[in-house]
């Protein structure tokens, strides 16, 4: 079997129109990765992923497939040609087959008395033994998403690309789906790429992460990197929450702690900590799940917001302390040197 | 829903019920318990197995015309992209304008003997006309070829349909698993589609088991021909009421059958998101290729026919003795029958609103006419005539002639003015209720304006239907009330085709309004 090689995207462009909808993005999937992609919708990473399988045709830039080119300017392998694996959003099974005549679909250099075999092995690694015979419509969603993700990964593909694949399922299920099927193309060891746009779906789940915002990849790395020290508020604000603060308001004793350089501060409501430091004020604060959204004020109009898990509840008006944590508070002001 | 209670505003429903429904169950009573006249042994052999076998073949091959014409251009229509794409989009629907009598005139004179096809042949080979075979249309092929031609948009626009709701995303997993262009029609869009597909050609086939004028021009013995010559010989009622219950079982069968693929066009998968309108490019031999299949179809289906009905009526300056009054018979029949049906469907559309028994029953009613051919209905009348010992003559034809109209075209106009109210939200009966308005107040101000665009179409629909039909008005038209069908059936029969062709254009150019109505909705649905 040939080395698994990376998928690469360099420079790659296409425009509908006059708006362009993926601009000079570069992006290298590495085997036995997932990468996840995420931006709000509109932001390109749709087209992105159909030009990665060839669903449409780059403008500039190319795709390869380790050294072999997949599109430039000039070449284009269809998708039939690019055995690049697909799962869609909503599964896309082919209706008029059974779970495992749709997985047995791509299978087609495979001799047939193998082919079935071969199905029923990826039915049963995701759990889907019991249901190798039924028809789509019979399947829950969950079930569909895993026939599709075993379809995809059958043919041997030389990559897979997942396109939101757990957004149209009920939340109840899509943990529990989307770990089989992580696991499974984690497995196969070949570079994957996850369109989603759930900030935390990436986080918790993919090993490297790529922002993408009106066409251009702002900024890849891990999720670690991309959370804890983005490059641009775009990257912080496409991972989890973001407040602002003029930097004036702040107290002395936070100034201090964080070394303000700009006049307009960005922190993650986490950077907020309850407990010893400068007395603040509660104006209000709301249950959110796990954790508690918390207003506080420093007496003046500013209001900070921290996100926390007070020991007690909290009522506007209660005077409490609480600290910064500085690695937590960004200055995205453009440099001026 | 509360229970059913019988109330005042049921009986007029119910009492169209009857009329529309009495045509063809009278026919169905005299077929199955039959009466004087020859005996079922002689029926059975020498008409009822003949003419239902020749029939069922033309039906037969006329299916595999219509999915060899309709399916291949739906998918490239909806698939790729190609010069010419958007006219054949909607003007592969045109030849449905056509009656299937008209066609057959059209084409027996191109490849007649004398006809320009043989002529060039001739010209170009120097072969005389016995030295060399060429297909003859006054057969069972030839017929079912006039019919699939004329029939085959039924087809067309339900795999069209079927072809454009696969959501892109099935076709794109499909080859991104390696299917190219052919694996991807033969094993997933085709398999996906075929409930809908089988649908449509269901529709067709019973419209084309309806059939009377082609199948007599052309000579061949079919169950409707069979049916009123059988009636005509009057020796022979027995046999036409027998013809008549099994061609009604014929298109009954096509016509539950299609029923039971309606909206079965396979999994509705409704993802927006890789929905895009692109088509796919072809390579230019490619495209041009697909376009010349396309003009090919429409050729052969509407523009030669026409071109040559056109050429006869110039070229012979033929005229239609009696156009005047031919006209003016032709629009009061039309009108009076369209103001009746049209009466009958309205009824029936707020029926079915009121109460769910009613539904039901007007539903089967308006299938029963719609499903009966003409010639079928036409028996059934006559057989009503018959019972009450009246003659045919003078307005008492004319009343038979107009019910069976009502009987056969009703669910025409049904299907608009329910397609209309369907798309209104359910609760808007309660709305106006609920603000005092009941009764015929409501009729007045809530019903019959919402109701008003389908019911324009229905009544366009309508008349057009009417002008086009053949068999029954061709067996109950009392003297001097021959309509535009009927003279020119008369005039190809005696072969005097050139007298035909002012009649049989004008059919055309009503039946276009209706088609062109047709084709300008489903580019708006395909639109949306």
């Amino acid at each position: 079997m040939a080395a698994i090689r990376p998928l690469i995207a360099d420079q790659v462009s296409r425009s509908f129109g006059t708006t362009a909808a993926v601009n000079a993005a570069s992006l290298t999937l590495n085997p036995g990765e997932i990468t996840a992609l995420i931006g709000h919708s509109g932001s390109g990473k749709t087209t992105f992923l159909r030009l990665l399988a060839g669903m449409e045709r780059p403008d500039q830039g190319q795709i390869l497939s380790g050294d072999t080119v997949l599109a430039n300017a000039n070449q284009h392998v269809p998708i039939e040609k690019r055995n690049i694996g697909l799962v869609f959003q909503d599964f896309a099974l082919f209706p008029h087959m059974t779970a495992a005549e749709n997985v047995m679909f791509g299978l087609r250099n495979v001799p047939k008395p193998e082919r079935r075999q071969l199905a029923e092995q990826w039915l049963d690694r995701l759990g889907l033994a019991h249901r190798r015979d039924a028809y789509p419509h019979h399947l829950s969603g969950g079930e569909q998403q895993r026939t599709a993700i075993a379809r995809a990964l059958a043919p041997k593909p030389v990559a897979i690309l997942l396109d939101e694949p757990f957004s149209g399922l009920d939340p109840l299920m899509r943990d529990r789906v989307r770990e089989a099927a992580l696991n499974a193309v984690r497995e196969a060891g070949v570079p994957a790429l996850l369109v989603t746009h759930d900030a935390s779906e990436a986080l918790v789940h993919a090993d490297s992460i790529a922002v993408i915002d009106k066409g251009k990849i702002l900024q890849t790395g891990t999720p670690d990197t991309l959370y804890n020290r983005p490059l641009s508020l775009e990257v912080a604000q496409a991972l989890g929450p973001i407040h602002s603060i003029d930097a004036a308001a702040l107290p002395d004793a936070w100034r201090t702690v964080i070394g303000v350089s700009a006049d307009t501060l960005r922190y993650r409501p986490e950077a907020v900590q309850l407990g010893h430091g400068v007395p603040v004020t509660v104006r209000g604060s709301k249950l959110a799940g796990a954790i508690t959204e918390v207003a506080l004020s420093f007496g003046g109009d500013e209001t900070v917001y921290a996100a926390c898990q007070p020991g007690a509840p909290l009522h506007p008006g209660d005077q409490i302390e609480a600290s910064i944590n500085p690695s937590l508070v960004f200055d995205f002001t453009p440099k001026s040197s | 829903m509360p229970r059913w209670t019988p109330s005042l505003s049921a009986i007029p429903p119910s009492l169209i019920i009857g009329l529309v429904g009495l045509p063809v169950c009278i026919a169905l009573y005299a077929g199955v318990v039959g009466g004087d006249g020859a005996t079922w042994d002689h029926i059975l052999q020498n008409r009822l197995v003949p003419y239902t076998l020749t029939t069922l073949s033309t039906l037969f091959v006329a299916a595999i015309i219509m999915l060899g014409l309709a399916v291949p251009a739906a998918w490239i229509v909806t698939q790729y992209e190609f010069p010419g794409r958007w006219i054949f989009g909607w003007a592969l629907i045109l030849p449905l304008a056509m009656p299937g009598y008209v066609m057959a005139y059209a084409w027996a004179d191109l490849m007649g003997v004398a006809g320009p096809l043989q002529s060039q042949l001739r010209d170009v080979t120097g072969l005389t006309a016995r030295q060399y075979w060429f297909p003859n249309l006054f057969t069972v092929p030839g017929l079912a070829f006039v019919l699939a031609s004329t029939l085959f948009p039924y087809v067309y626009i339900t795999a069209r349909a079927a072809f454009s709701m696969q959501t892109r995303a099935t076709l794109e997993a499909a080859r991104s698993l390696g299917a190219g262009a052919f694996d991807l029609f033969w094993r997933v869009a085709l398999p996906v589609a075929l409930p809908a597909i089988l649908g449509g050609l269901c529709l067709a086939l019973m419209e084309a088991a309806a059939d009377y004028g082609a199948a007599d021009f052309l000579g061949v013995q079919t169950l409707g021909v069979g049916i009123v010559r059988s009636w005509n010989s009057f020796t022979d009622v027995n046999t036409a009421a027998r013809l008549a219950l099994m061609l009604v079982c014929i298109a009954f069968v096509f016509l539950i059958v299609a029923r039971m693929y309606q909206g079965r066009s396979g999994v509705q998968q409704t993802s927006t998101r890789w929905q895009t309108p692109e088509r796919s490019p072809l390579s230019p031999a490619t495209a041009w290729l697909a376009t010349l299949l396309c003009a090919t179809i429409i050729l052969i289906c509407f523009v030669a026919p026409i071109a040559r009905l056109v050429w006869l009526a110039v070229e012979t300056k033929a005229r239609t003795p009696d156009l005047i009054p031919l006209l003016q018979s032709t629009a009061l029949l039309g009108l009076i029958g369209t103001g009746l049906a049209f009466g009958a469907a309205l009824i029936f559309t707020l029926a079915a609103k009121r109460s769910r028994i009613l539904r039901m029953a007007t539903r089967l009613i308006a299938a029963a006419g719609y499903a009966a051919p003409g010639a079928v209905l036409g028996l059934g009348a006559l057989f009503f005539l018959r019972e009450t010992g009246q003659s045919l003559a003078g307005w008492v034809a004319i009343a038979l002639l107009v019910w069976v109209y009502v009987s056969r075209f009703t669910s025409a106009g049904v299907e608009p003015m329910q397609a209309t109210l369907d798309r209104l939200p359910k609760n808007l009966d309660l709305a106006s209720q609920s603000l005092g308005s009941r009764g015929l107040r409501q009729f007045w101000r809530v019903d019959l304006p919402l109701i008003l665009p389908g019911a324009l179409a229905a009544a366009l629909i309508l008349f057009v239907e009417i002008l086009k039909e053949l068999p029954a008005t061709l067996m109950l038209r009392p003297f001097g009330w021959d309509t535009l069908a009927v003279k020119a059936h008369a005039y190809a029969t005696d072969e005097r085709l050139a007298q035909a062709t002012l009649p049989s254009l004008l059919i055309v150019l009503a039946g276009l309004l209706p088609v062109l109505l047709l084709s300008w909705r489903l580019n708006a649905t395909e639109r949306t």
